[in-house]
């Protein structure tokens, strides 16, 4: 059906054509996940786009709900005539696209152009490079943010001014709020669904997932353990409980949660979710290590997927927009995701003015000198791998393991994913 | 159907051969678009899945290789499946007697009752017809450990308060708990059919016969004669308890630590999530055949018990 309704829309506008000789049209069709984050986003870079670019035409293939449904569409439909020709694709899904050698590599593209001078800086090409090929450019990053109940934190002799910046100081403050009693949690760290907030610990202590070589096991070491020691002590120093994600952020909506610790990615909802319910704040991520901490980025790239030689000079030049200032300008404010552009926040007419209207954004802006890429697992246990950190993290906040058993349980089942 | 089946005996020995040809063919025509149908949706999508459980198909990988029977063999083994069959089993041992308890006996009250009958009818049989995934939203609300009406119910009664679903040990109990609210209703309707269908003279006959209180009369006549009903109600919630994953999607995603883990999910994660489509389908594979086994057993044995005449 659909080929035969392509077959007369090609028909009518040779036609057409003939009738009228414009420029040839050159038609991209884009896909991208969690259209809740990225409707709104999309249509406007794109109306934007082809303003400048008459000769282009957007089309949007219907969107996935989660960054893992978007990673299967386009394995499935890789070589097929119903592959979208972009794609925006998880950070850490980029490395499956890599391995299996699907998306295309556009080094030989960013090589002739002149990235610095248009804000794309080696660190965020980096981002979203994989084995020595660049799989697309970072769309929309995130950071993890610590987000605060002013009311609460006041309420429990604390300093809204002041927040913590050490974790001694948020558990000392967490059990605090904890012993305000009517159900008030002290604090949540979002441990569940994947091990992004754990390696924002881990990275924290300057640690990392594997050796260098990507053969062995690394956080067994002294770094992984003192962040399974950490998250102990959240739960046993700072009372918090054992929630569903949804959970927690359900009972931080409701001003029941006096400290959040999650991805500034959530922040427009998070302000939408609370509505005024009371006095809500961000600020960095507590210190571990001033000189080696890092934080994991999240979020997105624009991936392009056309083998067509003649299209991918569009659609590369579509991406780079996409990601470019213009696209930071709209992504921005729309999610509170981090610029992922250079230029964006420094210049008025992009996101200059914003950042000094709205300080709630500028604690993930403010954390982006130490932003590295997420890690992401080789061989095609990847995503397994993540699950089963996240298993250990569970039993670990249900007190069922001490750290230590839970460092060993991780080491070992990991290493047998791994591949040989 | 089984008119055509009384029909034959009953035809002449020396019926022409040219009319059994003709029953033939319109027997065929009949019977032809099911079984192509059949053949379309659920036998050649069943043939794929066995043919794939033999292969070690990666979605997005560019080769595909026969393994013979090695996916079936990591699957038995792997840890995950296990702990997903134990909880799976032990939800269906929950869902199953519950909804299938207190739908019975919803039924008979509502049966036993003179007044708003179509009231109560439509009250229970409501979670049925409305939307799980949307409704499990609705249960995450009054489950909630800190802002959830249950708890603080139980907060203002003095009971402490209960983490439903964030705790690896209710979890489990709590997503039965919301399965027994969504299967009970639809076990009602069918009882309520089962028991419209019984003889009332049989009633009679039993009073006649010396039953006179309720508990002899549905001793004696409504448990037997519900029997048919019964053993399909069972089957029935049996089948709808194996297939629990929308709750699960929805709340708790088979965690904390894979105290959820169900074995739907468990074939979604590996399939779609971990992209081994090889392991996916043999788990499918295998899920299929204990259902069947466990379909046919039933049915069987069952089936030699409730038939009457």
């Amino acid at each position: 059906m659909r080929t035969l309704f392509r077959s007369v829309f090609a028909g009518l506008a040779m036609l057409g054509a003939v009738a009228a000789p414009a420029a040839a049209e050159t038609e991209i069709v884009v896909h991208y996940p969690m259209p809740g984050f990225f409707k709104d986003v999309m249509e406007k870079i794109s109306t934007e786009y082809v303003k400048t670019h008459p000769d282009v035409k957007i089309t949007f293939a219907t969107p996935s709900a989660t960054y893992e449904e978007g990673l299967q569409l386009m394995l499935r439909q890789a070589g097929s005539a119903e592959m979208p020709d972009v794609s925006f694709i998880g950070l850490n899904r980029l490395r499956v696209l890599a391995e299996r050698g699907v998306g295309v590599d556009l080094k030989p593209f960013v090589e002739k152009d002149d990235m610095g001078s248009q804000g794309f800086s080696p660190r965020l090409l980096k981002l979203a490079e994989f084995g020595g090929k660049q799989m697309g450019l970072a769309f929309a990053t995130s950071n993890p943010i610590f987000y605060y109940n002013a009311d609460l934190v006041k309420k429990a002799g604390g300093d809204p001014e002041n927040p913590p910046k050490t974790w001694d100081e948020v558990l000392k403050l967490s059990a605090k709020i904890a012993a305000l009693g009517d159900g008030t949690i002290g604090m949540s760290y979002r441990w569940q669904g994947d091990d992004w907030m754990f390696s924002a610990l881990l990275f924290g202590h300057g640690g990392t997932f594997l050796s260098a070589d990507e053969k062995k096991v690394a956080f067994g070491g002294p770094e992984g353990l003192a962040s399974l020691e950490l998250i102990d002590r959240m739960v046993k120093e700072g009372k918090m409980p054992a929630l569903t994600a949804d959970a927690q952020l359900q009972a931080f909506y409701a001003g029941k949660v006096g400290m959040m610790f999650w991805t500034t990615g959530g922040l427009r909802g998070t302000i939408n979710g609370v509505g005024g319910k009371f006095d809500l704040r961000t600020t960095k991520m507590p210190v571990i290590d001033a000189a080696k901490g890092r934080l994991p980025t999240g979020g997105n790239a624009a991936v392009m997927f056309t083998t067509d030689a003649k299209k991918q000079a569009a659609v590369y030049d579509f991406i780079k927009f996409a990601a470019g200032p213009f696209g930071s300008s709209v992504v921005v404010p729309g999610t509170g995701y981090v610029p992922n552009n250079e230029l964006a926040p420094k210049d008025d007419r992009y996101l200059g003015k914003f950042y000094q209207e709205n300080p709630l954004f500028r604690a993930g802006l403010s954390q982006m000198d130490i932003m590295i890429p997420w890690y992401s697992f080789p061989g095609n246990n990847g995503v397994k791998v993540t699950n089963t950190i996240v298993d250990n993290l569970a039993r670990l906040v249900e007190q069922k393991v001490t750290p230590e058993q839970a460092r060993d349980d991780m080491v070992a089942e990991v290493t047998k994913l791994l591949p040989r | 159907m089984s008119d055509h089946a009384l029909a034959l005996p009953a035809l002449p020995a020396v019926a022409p051969r040219r009319r059994v040809d003709h029953d033939d063919r319109a027997a065929l025509s009949l019977v032809g678009p099911i079984a192509v149908l059949m053949l379309l949706l659920l036998l050649a999508p069943t043939a794929a899945m066995i043919a794939l459980s033999l292969t070690d198909a990666e979605l997005g990988a560019s080769t595909i290789t026969f393994v013979g029977l090695d996916a079936y063999r990591d699957v038995l083994g792997d840890r995950t499946f296990l702990i997903s069959a134990k909880n799976t089993a032990l939800y269906v041992a929950i869902v199953t007697p519950a909804s299938v308890g207190l739908g019975l006996g919803f039924a008979l009250l509502i049966e036993a009752g003179t007044e708003l009958r179509g009231f109560f009818r439509s009250a229970y049989f409501l979670p049925v017809v409305s939307l799980i995934t949307a409704m499990a939203t609705v249960w995450q609300y009054l489950m909630h450990p800190a802002i959830g009406p249950i708890n603080l119910l139980l907060h203002v009664v003095g009971l402490p308060s209960i983490n439903w679903l964030g705790s690896s040990d209710n979890v489990l109990g709590s997503l039965a708990l919301i399965g027994i609210w969504q299967q009970t209703g639809f076990d009602m309707v069918l009882f309520l059919a089962g028991l419209g269908a019984i003889d009332r003279t049989l009633y009679d006959a039993a009073e006649i016969d010396g039953a006179r209180s309720a508990v002899d009369r549905f001793r004696l006549v409504t448990w037997p004669m519900l029997g048919p009903t019964l053993l399909f109600v069972v089957t029935i919630t049996m089948i709808n308890a194996v297939k629990v994953f929308e709750t699960v999607m929805t709340l708790t995603q088979g965690g904390p630590a894979k105290a959820s883990e169900v074995l739907l999910w468990t074939i979604y994660q590996e399939g779609f999530v971990f992209l081994h489509l090889g392991t996916a389908s043999a788990m499918a594979v295998i899920f299929v055949a204990v259902l069947l086994v466990l379909i046919v057993f039933q049915t069987r044995v069952m089936d030699r018990r409730v038939h009457y005449g």
